[in-house]
């Protein structure tokens, strides 16, 4: 329940831009005031010390982004060829980042597969991935990296702006200090996997729906 | 009911009872039944609002797991459907409002209660509202749970349904009463009437001959009516016995009004006769006297010989008066129970009869006789006359026997006194024992005619009985018992 609650706090959690691009600065100050408000009752009412790492305390978007790469997976359904063995959710990103997805899924299943965490520090690592998320410091080899995993059962999500439009699957978006994120079906049904309608139906946008509509 | 409250009648009561029964029944049953459908009515409700939060729950995950209130609330708007639903939240794991629903007009109440951990599912009945709330698992764990609050006025509505439906029956109930009771009146009430109609009909008319008709109602009805005409058979039974004794009492009146009227008769001929056998020595007196008195001449014999016939008269009269008084004393005179010996009595007076006349040759046979339980001087008379008169009625012949004793006859010892004297007309034996009947002239035999009579009575009162036997100049016997 520790790790589900906290999961469950950084769901909820508006949260700071790492670029501190979007958002005004006046209403931020109010939204921390809450934030920190429910943070201190929810630690109080958990009373777990484990809860206290830095993500919980002050959640990123990139620590939410983190849990909801996690959460794709549940609403992804692969292949039968690509559906055996560990989950393997692949990073193109910071240590740090791949680290906090790691302390996540640790003890985590999903569909009955473990699951499994690694970076992607060259091209070629991307083989045998079921998620690879390419972080936005990832900017310059994003377009290599989908090129490598075009055609192949792999859920592709990053934070980049213009993701979809260079045949991403599933980009980030924030908005209203809310993760969010927007779906492009096209490469999807590309590389043959399937999404769930339920994570369509959360989606801000989802574009290159097939004719007659989403499966 | 209260239309029948005061009937006294039975047509009116089982009316009454009819109606109790029935809308007893009816409202139990209702009862039982509304019971039953509000049982019913809510599992029902409860696993629709279940079935409701299942979807919801399904529906809503992915607004869960990526924070999309937006969407959990779209999905509760399909709670629209549900009338019943007054209000909606979804809540998450750790217990924040994350989504909420309230029907249109309806305010939205915060559901107030929450699962615990371990509960999938569980419902609450608060006012009239029901609470139910489910788990939304995911991937095997609880993401959040639906809270549905739907409101209960339908029961109310049944309710109000259920009454109409029992007043309106009750109403049917009613008419169906009346209807049965005038059934029942010809079934039940009618035999009873025309019972009563027959026994008013007995008391006022007196005829108890009259019978109940055969009654067309219950076997009860039938008892009734049988133990009624048996009970007019008794009484008609005692009636005729009753004027039957009545007529025989008549007849007895009549015969002891004869029995008096001839006792009475009787008595005025033994006055008659009294005062007739009085005169007879009384003129005689009168005579002599008379005589004495102007025959101033007549010689000393003839003087001599008047007096001896007066001295006779009034001899003669006192005797009569002797008789008559032991006539009426045997009669009246309290009776002194002793042990009297008869055979010590019988020599006695055989002795008293022997010295007068010492010539007569007359042999007593005295047996030893038994004791019997008696008056002492009553019984003296019985066997003073009975002797006197055996030893008067052989005077005619020259030599006698007297016998006296006893035998035991049908159970009980009889005495007699017998003689071989000048006996009687065996046809006449009833009239020896009337008083001044005489079988013999009084010239051939002197007496009174009132010993006999006496001695009955003395024998009657004694509780015994005698009776004669004789032939003419062959002598006579005198039973009596005691």
């Amino acid at each position: 329940m520790g790790a589900v609650g906290a999961m469950q706090r950084l769901r909820r959690a508006t949260v700071s831009s790492r670029e501190g691009t979007t958002g005004t600065p006046p209403k931020s100050q109010r939204t921390w005031t809450s934030l920190s408000l429910f943070l201190l009752l929810a630690l109080l009412s958990v009373g777990a010390v484990r809860d206290a790492d830095p993500a919980a305390t002050e959640p990123s978007q990139s620590d939410v982004e983190a849990v909801y790469l996690f959460d794709f997976g549940k609403f992804v359904r692969w292949p039968d060829n690509a559906a055996s063995g560990p989950m393997e959710i692949c990073v193109a990103g910071p240590q740090t980042f791949a680290a906090g997805v790691q302390s996540l899924v640790a003890n985590e299943r999903v569909n009955g597969r473990a699951l499994a965490v690694r970076r992607v520090q060259r091209i070629e690592d991307e083989a045998g991935c079921s998620i690879l998320f390419i972080d936005s410091s990832e900017k310059d080899r994003a377009a290599a990296l989908l090129a490598a995993v075009a055609d192949k059962p792999t859920l592709t999500v990053s934070d980049l702006p213009d993701f979809l439009d260079h045949g991403g699957m599933i980009q980030f978006l924030l908005i209203s200090k809310r993760v969010r994120f927007a779906v492009n079906l096209q490469p999807v049904i590309k590389s043959n996997l399937s999404l769930s309608s339920e994570l369509l139906k959360v989606a801000v946008s989802v574009k290159g729906q097939p004719e007659g509509g989403v499966q | 009911m209260k239309l029948f409250a005061g009937s006294r009648t039975i047509s009116g009561r089982l009316t009454r009872m009819n109606l109790l029964v029935s809308g007893t029944v009816l409202l139990l049953a209702a009862l039982a039944f509304f019971s039953y459908d509000l049982i019913s009515f809510r599992e029902s409700l409860v696993s629709s609002l279940a079935s409701a939060a299942q979807i919801i729950g399904e529906n809503s995950v992915s607004a869960l797991t990526f924070d999309d209130p937006i969407s959990a609330e779209a999905t509760l708007e399909g709670l629209r459907r549900s009338p019943d639903v007054v209000s909606a939240e979804l809540v998450t794991e750790d217990g924040q409002v994350f989504a909420e629903y309230h029907a249109p007009g309806e305010e939205y109440v915060a559901s107030g209660r929450r699962l615990r951990d371990d509960e999938m599912e569980h419902d609450w009945i608060t006012g009239r509202r029901l609470l139910l709330g489910r788990r939304v698992m995911f991937q095997g764990k609880s993401v959040g749970v639906v809270y549905i609050t739907a409101t209960l006025s339908e029961i109310g509505q049944r309710a109000r349904h259920y009454l109409l439906i029992t007043v309106v029956i009750l109403l049917f109930c009613m008419v169906a009463a009346l209807l049965i009771s005038s059934a029942s009146q010809r079934l039940v009430a009618q035999p009873i009437v025309l019972l009563a109609a027959t026994a008013r009909s007995v008391s006022r008319e007196k005829d108890y001959s009259v019978r109940a008709g055969p009654p067309g109602g219950s076997a009860e009805m039938a008892d009734l009516t049988g133990a009624f005409n048996d009970m007019l058979q008794q009484i008609e039974l005692q009636d005729g016995a009753l004027s039957r004794a009545r007529d025989e009492l008549e007849v007895r009146v009549h015969e002891r009004t004869a029995e008096l009227q001839a006792a009475n008769r009787e008595l005025e001929a033994f006055s008659y006769t009294v005062a007739h056998d009085l005169r007879g020595p009384l003129d005689s007196i009168g005579g002599i006297a008379f005589i004495l008195a102007h025959a101033e001449q007549g010689s000393q014999e003839e003087r001599r010989e008047l007096l001896d016939r007066l001295q006779v008269s009034t001899h003669n009269m006192a005797a009569l008066i002797d008789d008559l008084l032991n006539f009426s004393r045997a009669s009246t005179v309290a009776l002194k129970k002793d042990e009297v010996d008869l055979s010590v009595m019988a020599r006695e007076i055989a002795e008293e009869l022997r010295s007068p006349e010492p010539e007569r040759d007359v042999e007593f046979q005295i047996a030893e006789l038994p004791p019997v339980q008696a008056d002492a001087g009553l019984m003296r008379i019985v066997m003073d006359n009975l002797l006197r008169n055996a030893w008067k009625y052989t005077s005619h012949h020259k030599k006698a026997c007297i016998e006296i004793g006893a035998k035991l006859q049908n159970g009980r010892m009889v005495y007699f006194v017998r003689d071989d004297g000048a006996g009687f007309d065996p046809q006449l034996a009833d009239q020896v024992f009337q008083p001044f009947h005489r079988l013999h002239s009084k010239s051939e035999f002197a007496g009174t005619g009132v010993g006999l009579a006496t001695v009955q009575r003395i024998l009657e009162r004694h509780g015994g009985a005698i009776w004669a036997e004789g032939q003419m100049e062959k002598g006579a016997t005198f039973y009596f018992t005691m």
